[in-house]
C-alpha cells in the first residue's frame, strides 16, 4: 500500500516535471504536438548551448546532417535539471522523447534525453 | 581615624561617580536579517505562473481590451509566430516583476545604503535606496525607482516611475507609467517570499496582492544568461523556419 501511494506520488510529481518543461519554452503549443511523445535513437549531428533555446539537431540514420531540430530549455533552467554544454556531442547514440512538430514539421521539443553512459536528463 | 575613614569613602565615592558619568554606550543599530544570497524560483514554475488567474484580477476596460488584443507566446492565448511581446519581439527588458518570474536565478547583495537585486536573465539589475525619500517624479525605466525601509525583519519596497511598454508577466498582463508597488520581502523558513501589491487605476480598479517564493539556490553561481534579438531571429528561422530581414548571427 505505501509502496503504490509512493509509486502515485512519484509519478505526479514526474507529470508536473514533464508539464512544466514543456509549458517553459515559448510557443511550444503554436509549434508542437504537446499531446504526443515519440522516443527515438539517433545520432547527435549538433548540440548547440545558445539562447532562447539550447539546440539539438539529429540524425536518424546515422549520418553527418542534421535531419530533425529539438530544443531544450534555456541554458540556466536546463542547468538545473543537470544539463551542461558538453552534455552531448556530435557523434553521440543517445535515446531521446520529444513533442513533435505540428504539420509535419521536422522539428521538436525534447522530454528527456538518454545520453551515451545511460544517465537520462530531462529538460 | 575617622577624617581618614572619610577620605576613603569620599574617594570611593568619586571612583564610582566618575565611571557612572562615562558616556553611554550608542544605542546598538537595529539589527535586520540578511537576505542576501542566491535565490531559484521553484523549478516547476513555468514563467508564466507566479501571478493569480487574469480572471481573478480587477482589470479595468482599457487593461481588460489590452491584454485581449496582446498575442503573447506563453499561456492561453499564445501565438508565438505572431507575438506582440515585446521582449521577443524586440529584445527589450523584461520589465519588473515578469523578470523574476523565469525560473532562474537572482542574487540579492545587501548593503548599509542598498540592497541589489542582480537576476541570471539577461543579466539585468535593479537597486533599492534604503531610508531615503521616493522621488515624486522620477524618470521611466524598466524597472522603476525602488526605495526600502525595514519594518521589523521586513524589507518593504515602494517602486514607481516604470515605462509602460513593459508587460507585468509573460501572459501579456499590462500596466501604465502609474505603475506603484509595494513589495514586502521576508524570510519564510529557508525561503524568501515577496509580497507584492500592484496599485494602478489606469489598469486595475482595486489594489491586488501577488505571493511569490524563492529558495535558495544550490549553489551561489550565475550562468551568463543574455538573449539577443540576434538569438530570437536565429531560432525564429530555424524552428519556425521564418524569413528574416537582416542577417543573423550563425
Amino acid at each position: 500500500m505505501r509502496r503504490s501511494v509512493f509509486r502515485i506520488v512519484l509519478g505526479a510529481v514526474a507529470a508536473c516535471l514533464v508539464s512544466a518543461s514543456a509549458l517553459a519554452h515559448h510557443g511550444a503549443a503554436s509549434l508542437y504536438d504537446m499531446g504526443k511523445e515519440t522516443t527515438l535513437k539517433v545520432t547527435v549531428t549538433e548540440y548547440v548551448w545558445t539562447n532562447p533555446h539550447v539546440e539539438v539537431g539529429v540524425s536518424t540514420s546515422g549520418g553527418p546532417t542534421t535531419e530533425l531540430l529539438l530544443e531544450l530549455g534555456s541554458p540556466p533552467n536546463i542547468r538545473n535539471r543537470g544539463w551542461t554544454s558538453r552534455t552531448v556531442k556530435a557523434g553521440d547514440v543517445v535515446t531521446v522523447t520529444f513533442h513533435p512538430g505540428l504539420r509535419g514539421a521536422k522539428i521538436g521539443v525534447v522530454v528527456k534525453l538518454v545520453t551515451p553512459d545511460g544517465k537520462e536528463l530531462r529538460s | 581615624m575617622i577624617r581618614h575613614l572619610l577620605a576613603v569613602s569620599t574617594a570611593a565615592a568619586l571612583l564610582a561617580a566618575a565611571a557612572c558619568s562615562k558616556p553611554a554606550a550608542a544605542p546598538a543599530a537595529p539589527v535586520h536579517p540578511n537576505l542576501s544570497g542566491t535565490w531559484l524560483r521553484p523549478l516547476r514554475d513555468t514563467g508564466v505562473g507566479g501571478l493569480p488567474e487574469v480572471k481573478d484580477l480587477p482589470l479595468t476596460p482599457w487593461a481588460a481590451a489590452k491584454f485581449k488584443a496582446e498575442r503573447p507566446a506563453a499561456g492561453e492565448n499564445q501565438d508565438f509566430p505572431n507575438t506582440t511581446d515585446p521582449s521577443l519581439k524586440y529584445a527589450d527588458p523584461n520589465g519588473y516583476p515578469r523578470i523574476s518570474l523565469h525560473p532562474m536565478r537572482f542574487k540579492l547583495i545587501q548593503t548599509d545604503d542598498y540592497v541589489y537585486q542582480l537576476w541570471e536573465y539577461n543579466q539585468n539589475w535593479r537597486q533599492i535606496a534604503l531610508n531615503v525619500p521616493q522621488d515624486p517624479d522620477p524618470a521611466l525605466t524598466w524597472y522603476g525607482n525602488a526605495i526600502g525601509t525595514w519594518e521589523g525583519d521586513t524589507l518593504v519596497v515602494d517602486s514607481i516611475g516604470y515605462k509602460d511598454s513593459t508587460w507585468l508577466d509573460a501572459r501579456g498582463l499590462p500596466h501604465t507609467q502609474d505603475l506603484h508597488l509595494v513589495e514586502r520581502i521576508h524570510r519564510v523558513g529557508e525561503n524568501l517570499a515577496f509580497d507584492i501589491t500592484f496599485e494602478d487605476p489606469g489598469a486595475f480598479t482595486k489594489p491586488w496582492t501577488a505571493h511569490l517564493i524563492f529558495r535558495p539556490s544550490p549553489d551561489g553561481s550565475m550562468t551568463e544568461n543574455i538573449y539577443t534579438i540576434s538569438d530570437e531571429l536565429r531560432f525564429r528561422e530555424r524552428f519556425l523556419n521564418q524569413k528574416v530581414n537582416i542577417p543573423i548571427r550563425r
